[in-house]
């Protein structure tokens, strides 16, 4: 028989099995990850990335997502005027539907992120009120739906490529791509047993 | 808390939204066990998990292949005839010189999808033949590393969504590729996503566990 302290159990973030935290050299009894726990770095890594994110946010916004060539004429759109344009249009649907996926959910990423990472750690927004384990598990959710904008620049550019009409990617393709790769990276380099500790 | 072993551990689950620890109990076949929580599922049961997975994935791959190769959909603009195919989409990504965006895409709607419902034909054909217990065991690690990173749910979306942009300005006409990716996300939905991952690794240690008696 042994004693075990219930609050001294954690999941194994990659297999999920209940193991017991000991602490710094701790691997999981099941699928043998190390189940790392670093005293001193343990944000770190996550604000890493998520700095990248937000860095490659800025120029996303800024460039053109779509250039569409109309006979000779080169019309640049970029996310939010790619919105009002479709707002205007009268697709309100998929105008939220974009609205929804480029802009409000990376930045709520960012945001929810940011929160977590500084709460898991300082003593601001150390309140039990917010759930902090629902919060994190709404961004792992809704994190990857964001790439909807990077599919869909893909489909119409390899769609509509005709010698009078044609639709080129713009760079904030790519910026959006990294951005959105990178918060996915911070919000899986999150270490959700610090929420647990820090309360 | 007293345990006999660490063993013992087995017979519980800590939620995976909400971080709250219960005790595993014996359920129906086809029922589910909630979080007393937050509400989530903790886990199934299903006698015929093996079966269903097997036979799933074997569908599964099918469907892939039949939406990669067939158009997936076509439109007709200015009296010209365009259609695009899965492979075709990201290609013509690294073609025009976007090659991070096409890197990112083709693992993301190409790469690991296949590679998951591969590594489930494989995990499942193991687990029915009750043997390979450390090939098992490094496939359930890759896979609890590549699933989130299947995105061909979020893909199809993104084609109505385009789709949708050009109405008016084309006649679009829906290829057997998109309806194979609708079978595909669905397939993709009920055994991949529905799923958890520690279901896979009690059904495994079940398996064992009975070799062994």
């Amino acid at each position: 028989m042994i004693e075990i302290d219930e609050n001294r159990l954690i999941p194994c973030p990659v297999c999920a099995a209940v193991n017991i935290d000991k602490g710094k050299t701790n691997t999981c009894r099941r699928c043998g990850s190390a189940i790392y726990h670093h005293k001193n770095f343990s944000t770190e890594k996550s604000w890493a990335y998520l700095i990248t994110a937000i860095i490659a946010y800025i120029p996303a916004n800024l460039y053109p997502m779509l250039i569409t060539n109309t006979f000779g004429t080169h019309e640049g759109s970029t996310i939010l005027g790619g919105v009002v344009l479709l707002w205007e249009h009268g697709s309100y649907p998929i105008a939220m539907i974009i609205l929804f996926a480029s802009i409000m959910i990376p930045v709520m990423k960012f945001l929810i992120l940011i929160y977590l990472l500084i709460s898991v750690k300082y003593p601001i927004g150390k309140d039990r009120k917010v759930d902090k384990h629902k919060l994190y598990y709404l961004t792992e959710v809704v994190g990857p739906w964001s790439m909807i904008d990077v599919f869909v620049v893909a489909i119409l550019a390899a769609l509509i490529h005709l010698s009078n009409v044609s639709i080129v990617a713009g760079t904030a393709a790519t910026a959006f791509a990294i951005s959105v790769f990178f918060t996915l990276l911070a919000a899986h380099a999150f270490d959700e047993t610090l929420i647990k500790e820090n309360r | 808390m007293k345990l006999e072993n660490e063993d013992a551990l087995d017979n519980y689950v800590i939620c995976h939204a909400c971080y709250t620890l219960h005790e595993a109990v014996p359920i129906q076949d086809g029922a589910k066990a909630c979080c007393t929580g937050c509400g989530g599922i903790l886990y199934r049961y299903d006698t015929k998990l093996i079966d269903h997975g097997l036979a799933l994935s074997i569908t599964g791959l099918i469907f892939f292949a039949l939406a990669n190769i067939f158009p997936l959909v076509q439109i007709e603009i200015l009296g010209l005839e365009q259609f695009i195919t899965i492979p075709k989409t990201i290609f013509s990504l690294f073609d025009s010189g976007f090659y991070i965006v096409g890197l990112i895409c083709s693992f993301l709607i190409f790469i690991f999808p296949l590679m998951i419902f591969l590594i489930n034909l494989v995990l499942f054909t193991l687990l029915k033949l009750r043997r390979g217990e450390k090939l098992s065991k490094e496939l359930l690690i890759l896979l609890a590393y590549i699933t989130p990173w299947s995105m061909t749910d979020i893909f199809l979306i993104s084609i109505m969504v385009a789709l949708v942009k050009l109405i008016g300005y084309a006649q679009i006409h829906m290829g057997i590729a998109f309806w194979s990716l609708i079978v595909f996300v669905m397939i993709d939905i009920y055994i991949v996503k529905r799923v958890h991952l520690s279901e896979l690794w009690m059904l495994r240690k079940r398996i064992i566990l009975e070799d062994k008696s």
